[in-house]
């Protein structure tokens, strides 16, 4: 049997889904009957999943497009100096 | 301070004046272990005959390779101590920020570089280490002699960083920040029929009759270990190497000699060092261990029957030696609860960080083995377990196909516009990857016009063992950090104080079944952005790159220079982190929602 601690130090591994059979079935035990875990693993899980769905920190084509002509046009002018 | 109690040590202990009377200061990697001055003075006499001595190499010439190596490594403590003394030895400042970001560029003669090399492999990747890449060295024109400097230099560096972490020493001087590891193919990799019959090195014959440390060790243990015959270039090193031994493993003040066996056993198996293996397990056979029992411990101490406070001392242990970065106050918890004294874990702390030095001079010097091996540790060119948590180098194996290589090739061969396609490919990557760093937009898409100029300057050296994708990403952090140094000299990604060891999740909320429902797409991106931008530095950057961009763990890690282990512990942390600030906005019960 596992207990909460040992649930907390293998949540990362459960959440990336990279634990053996054997560990996964302990821990789909504890959760079963902690609620405390379940909450915190299922918003886990969420923010994951907000975070992986959410496409923030992008970057417009509108900023993009300026930053690779200066570089293009800064390495054209460095081939025809040298 | 540290994380052990310190004592004073009055002016008259030799160790502190001599550091006194040489540097004007005790540097506080020994003042941290003021509770036992023996190991001091054994340490100290170890890194005179490693260092102070000029042989082969300068003090000079060791002085770059520590701070390479200290890079590498990502130790801030030993990176500030040995940048300090290159500026106290004359070096310029710019070549020494050089040497730190990438030493390929640091205007060295090639056989600076071929000794840089070898140091860096030895220190990332012992057990690969061979005949070969020793007749690389000689080939440069180093003598024997230089070569066994240049393992007893990484050995020190090794020594020095898994202590300095262990003792929680600061800093000397301002600290030196860090970058991530350098990009760059690893220096000949692994090959299975290396010759690895050592020794590597000429060692002339010191008789045991005539050579006292010899007739010790032959009195103490009844043999003399082959790792130290193969160093006989340097009979006072021997002697400096011996004193430890006996200071730290035959003066039973503290630990006890079954302990102190027990952690070089399980440090040498994590460092996959079968030669001494094969050594501790034969000493811990003499104090009543049968070999199978050693061999549980080597493989697996938490399954080998030890009581609960012996495990935890090997925890303890094996967690300075593979996570060094992720190492800090919460891990003495264990230890104290179990009634550890300071003294104990100075001891251990003390001989982990020697297990270390022992190993990394066997791999250097290729000394044969004195029993029969235990366990054969193959050299793997995928790591499992080993000293390098931080190594200069990508672990992502054979890339099979890279997407960009057709674009590469095309630059590579003088198509200069190719360059454009893969800028525009990854910009929006090296954007993440900057942001994440810097915390700061404007800034970012500044620093993307240097990474990518940089790319174009280097894309010659690229040599497809890794990504292009990773070998820009990875670009783009050392960027970023190099523009952090120049912001604020203090700031790294490793500066960052820990708020504390584990994580105890606070919130005890329910989410609602579909949290971004009550959210339009927008406000769930800037919710995001703005919770992102609150993380220390260390831990938004892997989000960044893991969650965000989706990167693998394995191209993350190869990016940011860091261990596989380390990198997950950020990443969950991280992560954890944004659970505790999202839940107020994700509740069931939430009042959040579209205007």
């Amino acid at each position: 049997m596992i207990n909460c601690a040992d649930f907390m130090a293998e949540i990362g591994n459960y959440l990336e889904g990279d634990v053996a059979a054997e560990v996964r079935a302990q821990i789909e035990s504890h959760l079963a009957h902690c609620q405390t875990c379940q909450i915190v693993y299922d918003s886990a899980r969420k923010t994951v999943k907000v975070l992986t769905d959410c496409g923030s920190f992008d970057l417009p084509e509108a900023a993009s497009k300026p930053i690779a002509a200066n570089v293009m046009a800064r390495i054209r002018a460095q081939g025809r100096n040298s | 301070m540290g994380f052990l109690r310190e004592v004073e040590l009055g002016v008259s202990f030799a160790p502190f004046s001599a550091f006194r009377e040489h540097f004007g200061f005790v540097p506080s990697l020994f003042r941290c272990q003021s509770l036992l001055p023996r190991l001091v003075e054994a340490e100290t006499a170890l890194l005179a005959s490693t260092l102070f001595k000029d042989r082969s190499l300068s003090r000079l010439q060791k002085e770059r390779l520590l701070l390479v190596l200290a890079a590498a490594n990502r130790n801030v403590y030993c990176g500030t101590a040995h940048y300090q003394m290159l500026c106290l030895l004359g070096e310029p400042e710019e070549q020494l920020d050089q040497l730190v970001s990438d030493y390929r560029h640091a205007d060295l003669p090639a056989a600076d570089v071929a000794l840089l090399q070898f140091a860096l492999k030895l220190n990332a990747d012992g057990p690969t280490i061979s005949r070969k890449d020793v007749t690389e060295v000689n080939s440069h024109g180093w003598t024997d002699g230089a070569v066994q400097e240049v393992v007893l230099i990484c050995a020190w560096a090794k020594f020095s960083s898994c202590l300095s972490t262990g003792v929680g020493a600061s800093p000397d001087f301002e600290a030196v920040p860090l970058p991530a590891a350098v990009p760059f193919d690893p220096p000949a990799g692994f090959e299975s029929d290396a010759d690895r019959e050592g020794p590597y090195i000429g060692a002339p014959d010191l008789k045991a009759d005539t050579f006292e440390p010899f007739a010790f060790l032959r009195e103490r243990f009844g043999f003399i270990p082959n790792v130290l015959r193969a160093q006989s270039l340097r009979p006072d090193v021997i002697e400096a190497e011996v004193e430890a031994i006996r200071v730290l493993l035959l003066t039973d003040d503290h630990l006890t000699p079954l302990q102190k066996e027990r952690i070089l056993l399980v440090v040498s198996a994590a460092n996959r060092n079968t030669y001494f293996v094969a050594v501790h397990s034969e000493i811990l056979r003499t104090l009543g261990i049968s070999p199978d029992d050693a061999d549980k411990i080597a493989v697996e101490h938490r399954q080998a029957g030890l009581g609960a406070a012996d495990t935890a001392l090997l925890d303890f242990t094996l967690k300075l030696v593979q996570e060094p970065l992720e190492f800090g106050s919460e891990d003495f918890v264990p230890l104290r609860r179990h009634g550890f004294t300071d003294e104990q874990i100075l001891e251990a702390l003390v001989i982990t960080s020697f297990a270390n030095f022992l190993n990394t001079l066997q791999f250097g010097v290729g000394a044969k083995a004195d029993f029969p091996p235990r366990h054969v540790f193959a050299p793997v060119s995928t790591k499992v377990a080993n000293l390098s948590v931080a190594e200069p180098r990508l672990t992502e194996g054979s890339v099979t196909s890279d997407p960009d290589a057709e674009a590469v090739a095309r630059v590579q061969g003088g198509e200069v516009d190719a360059f454009e396609d893969l800028i525009n490919r990854h910009s929006r990557r090296v954007y993440r990857t900057l942001v994440g760093i810097l915390g700061n937009p404007e800034e970012a898409c500044d620093a993307m016009q240097d990474t990518f100029l940089k790319a174009f300057q280097h894309l010659g050296s690229f040599q497809g063992r890794s990504k292009f994708s990773t070998w820009l990403v990875s670009i783009a952090s050392n960027t970023g950090l190099q523009l952090l140094r120049e912001r604020k000299r203090v700031q790294s990604l490793d500066d960052d104080v820990d708020t504390d060891g584990g994580f105890r999740p606070q919130q005890i909320r329910a989410w609602s079944d579909d949290p971004e429902q009550s959210y339009s797409k927008t406000e769930v991106r800037s919710l995001v952005e703005d919770h992102v931008m609150k993380l220390p530095a260390k831990y938004r950057v892997v989000v960044m790159l893991r969650d965000i961009e989706q990167l693998s763990i394995e191209e993350t890690a190869a990016a940011l220079g860091l261990g596989i282990p380390a990198l997950k512990s950020r990443h969950l942390r991280g992560r954890m982190m944004l659970r505790e600030a999202l839940t107020p906005h994700f509740a069931a019960t939430a009042t959040g929602g579209a205007a």
